[in-house]
């Protein structure tokens, strides 16, 4: 099968991702579409790899899950204190720094 | 059907595999970004989960594909429906318009990515058997051109899919594997930090709220004085005789 089959659902993965990313407003909902878009392109490493004959994709896209898990953890915690100090989940409301 | 005549290895397995894979993955893709309910769309990325590790069976990526379904669809989707149930916010009332020429220009942005996508890959790379590049060699006997994938250097290997990737992992990229532990301790701390509670709501003794607000540092300092001389002897004498009572039963032991 040829390899841009792979590559055209990763990138209408990545689509929905960045389309979710900037129509939602809930912070974990927000974080999900992030993980979407991670795993778009961890599809694509991998189609890579399966094309060239190498594991250096797969090691890639490895390295990519685990910076993914530790991204989510930081997120989460993140996304907990907002809602402890804040009361709510809207990203909009976050907005100290905003210039 | 267009994608069985693609070639003589073109398996049927894999194009069926493809097709129903990558249909579960999208329609849990757009299910998520356009449920209401926030479990139901966990639970539809973690459905997408799934799909994207059968499509890493189908690239010979068989150790990939187990990670997906433990790492993500086991340990990080599982954190955020906790996260989810811990906050009690199953149901998104966050769900209305935006700003109008953001929801706008959100769409635009993602139909123009859909469409960069179906222009640069859908021609080039769904039909040219070129695709492979230097790597390819020709097929003797036809002009088509097969690239020397992934099955063919496990089958050279004669390895399994983890030791073959495990192979490069600890050669090329021991130190990327070495600070990516790093990584994962400091994210570690960092959420630690991050989610501690400074100013709970309730205390359980009554404070007022006058003294939670009242000048944070100052306030910490005035602890950190009245510790050692003030209210707090009698921890401190409680604490020397608890740790008084195990030497002196080190001392009778030895």
């Amino acid at each position: 099968m040829p390899i841009g089959y792979y590559l055209v659902v990763a990138g209408l993965l990545f689509s929905i991702g960045s389309v979710g990313v900037l129509t939602r407003r809930n912070a974990i909902v927000l974080l999900m579409c992030v993980e979407l878009m991670l795993n778009a392109v961890n599809l694509t490493l991998v189609a890579a790899s399966r094309l060239w004959g190498a594991a250096d994709g797969q090691v890639v896209a490895f390295f990519v899950i685990v910076v993914a898990a530790a991204e989510v953890v930081i997120g989460l915690a993140l996304v907990v204190n907002l809602f402890w100090r804040r009361g709510t989940l809207d990203i909009d409301v976050a907005s100290l720094l905003k210039g | 059907m267009l994608l069985l005549a693609q070639g003589p290895d073109a398996s049927t397995a894999e194009v069926i595999g493809f097709w129903v894979f990558s249909v579960i993955a999208l329609g849990g893709g757009i299910a998520m970004i356009t449920f209401r309910n926030v479990v139901h769309g966990a639970l539809m990325l973690v459905a997408n989960f799934f799909a994207i590790a059968g499509l890493f069976l189908l690239l010979d990526s068989a150790f990939l594909g187990i990670i997906q379904i433990i790492i993500y669809a086991g340990a990080i989707m599982v954190l955020f429906l906790f996260v989810i149930m811990l906050l009690g916010v199953v149901r998104d009332d966050l769900l209305i318009e935006r700003d109008r020429w953001l929801r706008a220009g959100a769409w635009t942005l993602g139909l123009l990515l859909v469409a960069s996508v179906a222009v640069v890959f859908v021609g080039p790379y769904t039909a040219d058997p070129s695709v492979c590049g230097s790597a390819g060699e020709v097929v003797p006997g036809s002009a088509e051109v097969r690239c020397a994938g992934l099955a063919e250097a496990l089958r050279d290997t004669e390895q399994g899919s983890v030791g073959f990737a495990a192979e490069r992992l600890f050669t090329r990229y021991t130190f990327a594997f070495e600070f990516v532990s790093l990584l994962l301790v400091v994210a570690i701390v960092g959420a630690l930090l991050v989610g501690r509670r400074r100013e709970p709501p309730m205390r359980p003794g009554g404070i007022p709220a006058a003294e939670l607000s009242g000048g944070p540092l100052t306030d910490g300092v005035a602890r950190g004085d009245g510790e050692a001389t003030g209210p707090a002897t009698p921890p401190h004498t409680h604490r020397e005789g608890s740790t008084a009572a195990p030497r002196a039963r080190g001392d009778g032991g030895g």
